[in-house]
């Protein structure tokens, strides 16, 4: 018998079914991976296996078995959860080390010279030991997942349960999370249970599962669930049916094509099981602006531009330009100041010192900002829809914002559904809807006015890759037919590859600003653009 | 500019018949609130325990017993000794206890004068004192003093003296401040928490109006629980007299709705998160409820809190309200009522443009 | 229960409470209560606005309205000549709250022995007092004509009067200890239950959720450290209401401190309750405050006595815990029987009772669950 098994558990959610009969097993010291589509059951599951969610079915670990949070009540000393979102379970009032000894404490660890030794190993094992007498609310994204995951870590538990630990945390910190998992499962034998939205992690687990509206569909390890899809692979080829589709730099076909076969990744999993459960993957379309306004030829021109916080400075002397028909991607780790950057570009945070200059205005005041805002977009991270109202009237009231008189705005948002394959979703309310569908419909939303320059601030965080690859192919077709500017922030350094030029940030610093290919003929030795980034993050430290 | 400020209100006006625990908050507030409020709360003394020991066996104790009656005061209790009396009133289930000595009748035949003992419970000090009056009221029938001095005196205004007519129209006043504080600054609060605030700044629109449009809104909710609240719970349940003009009542409730909204808007700018608008509230509306002569009339008060009275819009609204529904006064003699109000509102939307404004 | 972890628990709390200045709400509220209440209710009526025309001008009215100008009732302006409904508007204006004309020819005809009449007018707008306005001018005008007449009263019945506990009959001693009573139930239970709240709001309920900490270790954590700062403010309050408003106190200050202690455990309870029915901090203020303020009041003996009530609000009263908490605040404040009184002991075993069903009900109805 293995060390854990999961057995045949549904969980509901006032009559809705989050997950239907799923069974997962797990031997010692592996870690397993749950993939799928944002709401497709993997939260649910996982609080099923910490016994935090009332459940039908069987959960075993270890020899004890629990079928209800009452019985797993024995469990949960070997049990360590941690929850999906960014800090969570962090009391963002409380120091690193307040946390680490109320997490010991509560898990009643005894304090002796092991466990001190222990939370220093951790701390460095975060690098987080600079960092003890900081408050959790002032740690970056990055640094509060760590801090969250030796928490979790702190009473050694058999069984880890993490819930997209690595969303919306950059690449470096990804890397150092994975590095703490893999010296823990070394050291203590730890069974962990993780969901994630990055393929490229998923591949380095024991074993995955890949989930679709509640239940599982496919599982093995990557090896065995790529050669599943092997077949349907493709070098990327345009081509576009029902049972065909190109995304990026691959083109997934169930019946055979001419081009020649490409070594897939999970990621061809989400787009082979669309296409033969015949899911409707609309295709984007972008039809030209209807203003004839000319775009300038640089966008944004900023030199120096300087933000301070008190004492820690977020963005330090910065340069940076824009040009028309341009995607500029905008790295960094968390904390290097990417957000601060463009909302500094808004107007949203005063600038402390520097120049910039906008659409050809140099901006001096918040006058001088006024006659600019008809020509910006901006999505923001977390994607800002008005909750309580359903897609179209969202749509018409940013419209009815900008001025655009009813008729048009009604057409136009017409358009734009029908292009950006959201047309059914129309009447729904963005809480009921999956991210991907919340994520195209802001930017449609930002679209609406026909901005000369599009700001988007993470906007793929935490999406599934089909939803991603149409995002793209939408941002791509944005700047061949509109020619305008888009300024793009990301996690997901493949995505970096779909931009023009990358500018990367380090501790409020510009670091690199170039094309991709040349950055890649600057680091031969670089397999992928995640190699490119670590190498600049690495150096110095 | 006209389409864009209705095109805001409306999403208002949405989000907020949308969420049901608002609008039940809302219903509640203006209908059963007012009502318990009305109902429950009596300043005025009525249904008082009374408790006697006579010790004359009957005769003139026995006429004084029976004029004791409802409203005013429960049926007497009968008491054998004064111990058990003094029990009673100690334990507090008496407010009143009445001894009539056994010289008690004795004294007035051979007199023309006698007294009761009399144990009051005079803790709740306005009710045992008007328990006095009645009770004094009632003796003097008996007497024959001889004075040629007729009174005759009118009780204006509310002549039959009902507290919960009263109580109702000033609850419903606090509920009017309340809520417009409560609900505007949630309204821009969940803005900043949701980020959705970044997004109306970025549009090519004037943030004053943003914040009018998204104020008006929330006015049009509280004159909805108004007109509500006026014609069921006042009118209909507690026959509130209307002396004055319903069309100036509305007006100046109109301009108190927005100015309370302005108030909203000062605790939005200045708080973070909802925990904090919560706090700022209660912080700020607890003064204003009580300086507002609600519960006191203003020139009752300490001098020092009169001054600061001054600075409450509720002050001036629960003054005009007053003489709109009881005193009947003429529409040009509230001028000062409508001049505090919207000077005071005033005060605040130029806080609240300045403070919002600033992010630009 | 393990005393490590709920240690650490309450340690925690208290970082927050702290760091997030939420402390200052705990203290600055009721203090402000009890201020404001205590100084911004007056039943009493003094310094009534009163316009008295005068349209005899002649030794006995001027005499009379001396009268009123020496009274510290009212607050008295003397005129002649201005119409009735001049003066009227006066007091559609607010500007006055009564008004007494005096006749002409007011002393001639009493000196003649001839019936005469005082017309008064009051603003009854604000009822209670309204009443208590037309008590003190009938006092006043009676006490003047009968040191008129050498006539002696036949029949005259009078009330000694002995008033018991509030002799003075001040409004202080009337409404503070009340006051008591509604903060230690309202303040604590928005404070237990923003406890609870804040983690099912913010995420952080996982760590009980899915650590091995028991239902009873994460109530008591939740409970005590609001248990432990109201119990500071027993003590404030009693000294704000013994030194700042001079309200006496005959009865046993231990009487008054277990009761006080009783009774915020009660209002925990409230407040555990209203966590469990709600998922953010501010519905949970709203609901607690919607079910304690209310009845805070209308039970509370302030205003009305509870003997005074009947039908379905004696029995809501005896539903509610206000009402026995009252009963031994006033007694410990003004009345001082202590534990002597039968009823005392019954209401303080009632409250205990009350207290422990509240928290035991809540323990019962938490979950550890998501839900």
């Amino acid at each position: 018998m293995a060390e854990l098994e999961i057995r045949g558990v549904t969980v509901k959610h006032g009559g809705i079914t989050a997950v239907k009969d799923a069974s997962i097993y797990a031997e010692r010291g592996e870690i397993i991976g749950l993939i799928g589509a944002d709401g497709a059951g993997k939260s649910s599951l996982m609080h099923a296996a910490a016994g935090v969610i009332r459940f039908d079915g069987e959960v075993s670990f270890g020899g004890t078995s629990f079928g209800s949070p009452r019985e797993a009540e024995r469990l949960k000393p070997k049990i360590g959860l941690m929850p999906q979102g960014i800090g969570l379970v962090l009391y963002k009032n409380l120091t690193v080390s307040e946390h680490l000894s109320f997490f010991s404490k509560i898990r009643g660890l005894k304090e002796d010279a092991a466990l001190n030794d222990y939370k220093h190993r951790l701390l460095k094992m975060a690098g987080l030991e600079r960092f003890t007498e900081r408050p959790a609310g002032k740690l970056s994204g990055g640094m509060m997942q760590k801090l969250s995951l030796i928490c979790t870590l702190i009473h050694r538990p058999s069984l880890l349960i993490l819930d997209e630990p690595t969303t919306g945390v950059d690449p470096l910190s990804r890397l150092e999370l994975w590095k703490i998992l893999e010296e823990i499962r070394e050291s203590e034998g730890t069974v962990t249970l993780m969901s994630t939205a990055y393929m490229q992690e998923a591949e380095k687990m024991d074993r995955v599962y890949l989930f679709d509206s509640g239940t599982i569909i496919a599982s093995g390890t990557a090896e065995e669930l790529n050669e599943t899809v092997k077949g349907y692979v493709y070098e990327p080829v345009a081509c576009r049916s029902d049972r065909c589709i190109a995304a990026g730099h691959y083109t997934y076909s169930l019946d055979p094509l001419k081009t020649p076969h490409k070594e897939p990744t999970l990621e061809a999993l989400f787009f082979i099981n669309a296409l033969k459960r015949g899911v409707e993957i609309p295709e984007i379309v972008v039809s030209e602006r209807e203003s004839e306004e000319p775009i300038p030829q640089v966008v944004m021109e900023a030199k120096g531009l300087t933000k301070r916080f008190g004492d820690f400075v977020a963005d330090d002397h910065i340069d940076m330009d824009l040009k028309s028909g341009e995607i500029l991607g905008l790295l960094g780790a968390n904390g290097a100041g990417k957000t601060t950057f463009i909302k500094m570009l808004l107007g949203l945070y005063p600038i402390d010192d520097g120049e910039l200059v906008l659409l050809g205005k140099p901006i001096r005041s918040a006058e001088d900002r006024l006659g600019l805002k008809a020509r910006i977009g901006y999505v923001s991270q977390h994607f800002s829809l008005y909750k309580d109202m359903t897609v179209r009237e969202n749509l018409l009231y940013f419209a009815s914002m900008h001025g655009i008189d009813a008729k048009k705005a009604s057409s136009r948002i017409d358009r734009y559904a029908k292009e950006l394959g959201f047309t059914s979703y129309m009447d729904s309310l963005p809480t009921e809807l999956p991210l991907g569908i919340n994520q195209r419909f802001s930017v449609a939303a930002a679209l609406l006015h026909e901005p000369v320059v599009l700001f988007l601030d993470e906007p793929t965080s935490g999406v599934d890759a089909i939803a991603r690859s149409q995002f793209w192919q939408m941002l791509k077709l944005l700047k061949r037919k509109w020619g305008i500017a888009i300024l793009i922030t990301t996690h997901y350094m493949s995505e970096a590859e779909y931009c023009d030029r990358v500018v990367l940030l380090k501790e409020g610093r510009k670091v690199a600003d170039d094309s991709v290919e040349n950055l890649y003929k600057k680091h031969p030795a670089a397999k992928s653009f995640e190699e490119i980034f670590l190498h600049y993050y690495e150096d110095g430290r | 500019m006209i389409g864009t400020f209705f095109a805001l209100v409306a999403k208002e006006l949405i989000g907020f018949f949308r969420s049901w625990g608002l609008v039940a908050i809302v219903l509640y507030s203006f209908t059963l609130d007012i009502y318990i409020t009305g109902a429950g709360i009596e300043m005025q003394a009525k249904n008082i325990a009374v408790g006697y020991v006579d010790e004359t066996g009957g005769g003139m104790s026995g006429k004084i017993l029976s004029r004791l009656h409802m409203p005013e005061f429960q049926k007497p209790v009968m008491f054998t000794s004064r111990e058990a009396l003094s029990r009673s009133i100690y334990n507090r289930e008496i407010m009143v206890g009445l001894i009539f000595e056994s010289d008690f009748e004795k004294k007035l035949k051979r007199y023309g004068r006698t007294s009761i003992e009399m144990l009051l419970d005079s803790i709740a000090a306005t009710q045992s004192f008007q328990a006095l009056q009645y009770l004094q009221n009632i003796l003097l029938d008996y007497a024959d003093i001889g004075i040629p001095v007729e009174l005759k005196i009118h009780k204006l205004f509310n002549p039959n003296a009902t507290t919960s007519q009263f109580m109702a129209m000033a609850e419903m006043l606090s509920v009017i401040t309340l809520l417009g504080v409560i609900l505007t600054a949630v309204v821009f609060v969940r803005e900043k928490e949701n980020g959705t605030w970044d997004i109306m700044l970025l549009m090519p629109i004037d943030p004053k109006l943003i914040i009018l449009a998204k104020s008006f809104s929330q006015v049009l909710v509280i004159m909805g629980g108004v007109v509500i609240a006026t014609g069921i719970v006042l009118f209909g349940v507690f026959d509130v007299p209307l002396n004055g003009s319903i069309a100036a009542f509305f007006l100046l409730s109109f301009f108190y709705a927005f100015t309370s909204a302005g108030i909203g808007l000062f605790v939005a700018a200045v708080s973070k998160s909802m925990l904090q608008v919560a706090q700022l509230s209660i912080l700020i509306m607890m003064p204003l409820i009580f300086l507002s002569g609600a519960w006191t009339p203003i020139h009752a008060m300490h001098p020092l809190l009169q001054k600061l009275s001054l600075i409450s819009p509720l002050r001036y609204y629960i003054e005009g309200s007053e003489s709109i529904f009881f005193r009947g006064t003429d529409f040009a003699d509230l001028w000062s009522y409508f001049g505090g109000v919207i000077v005071l509102g005033s005060v605040l939307y130029f806080y609240g443009f300045r403070k919002i404004g600033r992010l630009f | 229960m393990s005393p490590g972890v709920i240690r650490a628990y309450i340690l925690k709390e208290f970082r927050e409470l702290f760091r997030s200045r939420l402390i200052l709400i705990v203290y600055i509220l009721p203090t402000m209560i009890i201020i404001l209440f205590g100084y911004g209710i007056r039943m009493e009526v003094t310094d009534a606005r009163t316009l008295i025309i005068d349209n005899d001008n002649s030794t006995i009215s001027r005499d009379l309205s001396a009268r009123f100008e020496h009274s510290r009732y009212f607050d008295t302006r003397v005129t002649s000549g201005m119409g009735e409904q001049e003066a009227l508007k006066r007091i559609k204006q607010a500007k006055v709250d009564i008004l007494i004309i005096i006749p002409d020819s007011f002393e001639k005809r009493l000196l003649h022995g001839e019936k005469t009449e005082i017309g008064v007018f009051i603003d009854g707008a604000f009822p209670v007092r309204a009443t208590t306005m037309q008590n003190y001018v009938k006092g006043v005008i009676y006490d003047a004509a009968r040191s008129l007449t050498d006539k002696k009263p036949t029949n005259l019945i009078t009330v000694n009067s002995r008033n018991l506990f509030n002799q003075s009959m001040r409004d202080e001693d009337a409404i503070v200890p009340g006051l008591i009573g509604l903060i230690l139930l309202v303040a604590p239970a928005i404070l237990s239950a923003l406890l609870i709240v804040k983690e099912k709001e913010e995420g952080t309920i996982f760590n009980f959720y899915s650590s091995p900490i028991k239902k009873s270790e994460f109530i008591v954590a939740k409970l005590v450290p609001p248990l432990i700062l109201h119990t500071v403010n027993i003590f404030i309050l009693f000294l704000w209401a013994t030194w700042l408003f001079e309200v006496p106190f005959r009865g046993s200050f231990l009487l008054y401190w277990a009761a006080s202690q009783i009774y915020i455990a009660i209002s925990l309870g409230v407040g555990l309750l209203v966590s469990i029915i709600t998922r953010t901090q501010i519905v949970a203020i709203v609901l607690t405050i919607i079910i304690t303020i209310i009845p805070g009041f209308l039970y509370s003996g302030m205003l009305m006595p509870i003997s005074s009530m009947s039908g379905e609000s004696k029995i809501e009263a005896h539903i509610y815990p206000v009402m026995y908490f009252n009963h031994i605040i006033y007694d410990t404040f003004l009345i001082g029987q202590g534990l002597d009184s039968p009823k005392n002991r019954l209401y303080l075993t009632i409250l205990f009772f009350y207290a422990i069903f509240l928290i035991l009900l809540g323990s019962r109805l938490m979950k550890k669950e998501l839900s």
